[in-house]
């Protein structure tokens, strides 16, 4: 009994229990296989077929993912002739690293009274959304180190498109910090109790929204890895687990700004229930994430300099808009508690 | 062109054999930044030597060896082939076997224009838009199975006539899909991809081909009547009961990729239309020429009355065409098709030559693809409809 209370304290303790547990580790991994998932049941159902179901059929197949991952597993490496090896094996260990680091700051409530944030700093959006920047520079890094045409076309794409998503998404989480007076997420969400801030300053949200769409590559932005043309773009020559991490990292980047985009604009953990705080956050992160993969069943994918047009011309306009009304708001007289 | 060839500005591209989109097929592009500054189709991976292998088979056996061609589209280029075969023999087939002729070549058209929207659509990423068409081809299919007994190679029309008589029931069974594929192609396809932004922002104002250059690099089927040119083979030429039936000729003006999938949508309208005056006009007669009937044993006619199957006589392994040299022409899903036979009056042609729609319009990726955007090039593969096998033969 005491040995199992000792598992159970350094468990629980916050520096093992957030990376690890919630909304660590094993939370990206569940909800990646029921994301990944349900987007396939979701697409299936719209496009009158079945969708994964072999694998356990009694649950229509919802352990197609960790199947798929073990046979990654037991693939064999290939690594081409040609490419740079240290750097096309690291590169994807440490993009997908970079991609959940941002983790370390963004709050995710609290449950049974264990405040779930790793690190707390006053400036914890301004870190959140310098850690979230490094992925992309990995992705190009993937895309030169193939030593392939198409790898290479793919990675300048993922630049391409960083340089356009990137000024928008942060200008739009700018003016939530603008709107509260505070670069902490903690104090953000905790200004929405009453009301949340996609209410107060709706550009921002949807110039937020449209952008981490973008940065995932979820359409119809997938033009990174648009395989009509440039056959998987940077991930071209990745092979066995490799390929499965970098498979995985646009879902996590995608779980990582879904939680900061509910942290921001939808309220957070409000409405809190007392000790549970998280379950809120946690039913508002799923169904933002099923928006998000539900798209790929709508549209089809914009051409690459449509999609920089759109970044800098209708992203940017309404993030400065954002900005603007957020400045208005404040000079008005501000909101809540600020 | 050896220093343009070593300069760093630009990257040369090998599009295929083996890659998602290129089909059986490979393309050479030159990519300078985001453009195609040149851009080569290379086609020749799915030559089977259809030309060279019918000159060793009998008359008879070419008929399901040209339908290889294009195996979403067999019964045109079937009605094609024993078209320039019957010119030789100087024989007409009764008005029943044409009127049936016409009703298999019409689902057939609108098959294949359903599967190329599905592959328009999965190129420029819509998956729906995939899958649709695809399983809408269903119902179609069946009907070509309660006509032929086949799904997708039919052999159906043979010298003189057809093999089989429509069974019964048949009338319903095509008005029932016929209506599943009207609310489909009006409602549906509209909302999900055709009305869609984003495919608007994808198709419109891109690949655009002017008249003239259309009719001067002789291009064929729907991208030519998207460039605001009317020319159909059935109008122009008209085969089969095609003379009896009243469609217009579906056209559009912009020339762009938008207007070639649209034009499309509008044929697949007018062979719904077509098919809807074959099943009211369809006339009773016999399914085969007479000249053929006569040489069919008694047993056989009356068991071909009962059950509407003829099947392939026996007397037609034995078919000697006169000497002579002939062209038809039909009007195949994606264009003008020609079959150019000689023949010597011998039990084998002495030459075969099969034009295929595909093979006239590869020259539009050369045209279009070189000066487009990298992205341009699934949008205009997929919206000009090319078929590899086909244009290999």
């Amino acid at each position: 009994m005491e040995f199992v209370n000792l598992i159970l304290s350094i468990l629980l303790h916050p520096s093992i229990f957030i990376p690890l547990i919630f909304p660590g580790f094993i939370t990206i991994f569940v909800v990646i296989i029921l994301l990944i998932w349900a987007e396939r049941k979701i697409a299936a159902k719209i496009q009158m077929r079945i969708g994964p179901l072999y694998v356990t059929r009694r649950f229509g197949g919802v352990l197609q993912l960790l199947a798929d991952l073990l046979r990654y597993m037991f693939a064999e490496v290939i690594t081409l002739k040609d490419s740079d090896k240290f750097i096309f094996i690291a590169s994807p260990i440490i993009a997908l690293t970079a991609t959940l680091l941002p983790l370390a700051v963004i709050p995710a409530g609290s449950l049974l009274d264990i405040e779930l944030i790793a690190f707390r700093t006053n400036i914890s959006l301004l870190a959140a959304l310098a850690l979230s920047s490094l992925t992309p520079i990995f992705i190009i890094i993937m895309g030169w180190a193939s030593n392939n045409k198409f790898a290479l076309i793919g990675g300048l794409r993922e630049g391409h498109l960083m340089i356009s998503y990137e000024v928008p998404l942060y200008l739009s989480a700018l003016s939530v910090a603008i709107l509260y007076g505070s670069l902490d997420i903690v104090d953000v969400v905790n200004n929405q109790q009453r009301v949340w801030t996609v209410l107060i300053n709706p550009f921002a949200a949807f110039s937020f929204f449209i952008s981490m769409i973008m940065s995932t590559s979820r359409f119809p932005f997938e033009i990174t890895e648009s395989d009509s043309e440039l056959v998987a773009g940077p991930y071209t020559e990745y092979s066995s687990i490799l390929y499965g991490l970098v498979m995985g990292v646009p879902y996590m980047r995608l779980y990582v700004f879904t939680l900061l985009f509910v942290d921001l604009f939808l309220g957070g953990w409000h409405p809190s229930i007392d000790g549970f705080s998280s379950i809120a956050l946690i039913i508002k992160v799923l169904i933002i994430l099923l928006f998000s993969v539900f798209l790929r069943s709508v549209y089809p994918r914009y051409r690459l300099d449509q999609a920089i047009r759109i970044g800098w011309h209708t992203l940017f306009t309404l993030s400065l808009i954002s900005i603007t009304l957020s400045l208005l708001i404040i000079g008005w007289g501000g909101i809540g508690g600020y | 062109m050896l220093k343009q060839r070593n300069s760093e500005k630009e990257i040369e591209l090998f599009i295929g054999p083996q890659h998602p989109a290129s089909g059986h097929m490979r393309f050479i592009g030159r990519v300078d930044g985001d453009i195609f500054t040149n851009f080569i189709p290379d086609p020749g991976w799915v030559h089977r030597g259809i030309e060279k292998i019918a000159e060793n088979r009998k008359w008879v056996q070419i008929i399901p060896l040209v339908e290889r061609a294009a195996i979403l589209d067999a019964a045109n280029m079937n009605i094609g082939y024993v078209m320039a075969l019957e010119k030789l023999l100087d024989i007409e087939p009764p008005p029943r076997a044409q009127y049936l002729r016409t009703l298999l070549c019409e689902i057939n058209r609108i098959t294949s224009h359903l599967y190329g929207f599905g592959i328009a659509g999965i190129m420029i990423g819509s998956s729906t838009f995939y899958m649709w068409p695809f399983a809408d081809r269903e119902p179609l299919i069946d009907i070509a199975q309660l006509i032929t007994g086949a799904r997708l190679t039919y052999s159906y029309m043979i010298p003189g006539g057809v093999r089989r008589d429509l069974p019964q029931g048949f009338r319903e069974k095509v008005l029932k899909a016929l209506k599943y594929i009207e609310r489909r192609l009006n409602n549906d396809y509209f909302r999900i991809f055709f009305d869609n932004p984003v495919t608007k922002a994808r198709y419109q104002g891109v690949g655009v081909l002017k008249r003239n250059d259309a009719i001067k690099l002789g291009i064929v089927g729907p991208n030519l009547r998207a460039s605001n040119v009317k020319y159909d083979v059935r109008k122009v030429e008209p085969y089969a009961a095609y003379p009896e039936l009243e469609f217009d000729v579906a056209y559009r003006e912009e020339g762009d990729c938008y207007a070639r999938l649209l034009v499309r949508v509008e044929e697949i309208r007018q062979s719904i239309k077509i098919i809807r005056q074959i099943l009211d006009k369809l006339p009773q007669g016999p399914i085969i020429h007479k000249k053929y009937e006569k040489l069919i044993s008694l047993k056989k006619l009356e068991e071909c009355q009962k059950t509407g199957i003829l099947g392939l006589p026996a007397i037609f392994t034995a078919l000697r065409p006169p000497a002579g040299e002939v062209i038809s022409r039909v009007e195949a899903a994606r264009g003008e098709l020609i079959f150019h036979i000689i023949s010597t009056g011998e039990l084998r042609p002495y030459r075969l030559r099969m034009v295929t729609p595909s093979f006239r319009n590869i020259v539009l990726f050369r045209e279009l693809i070189s000066g487009a955007r990298v992205m341009d090039f699934p949008a205009i593969y997929g919206s000009i409809d090319y078929f590899p096998p086909e244009s290999d033969r």
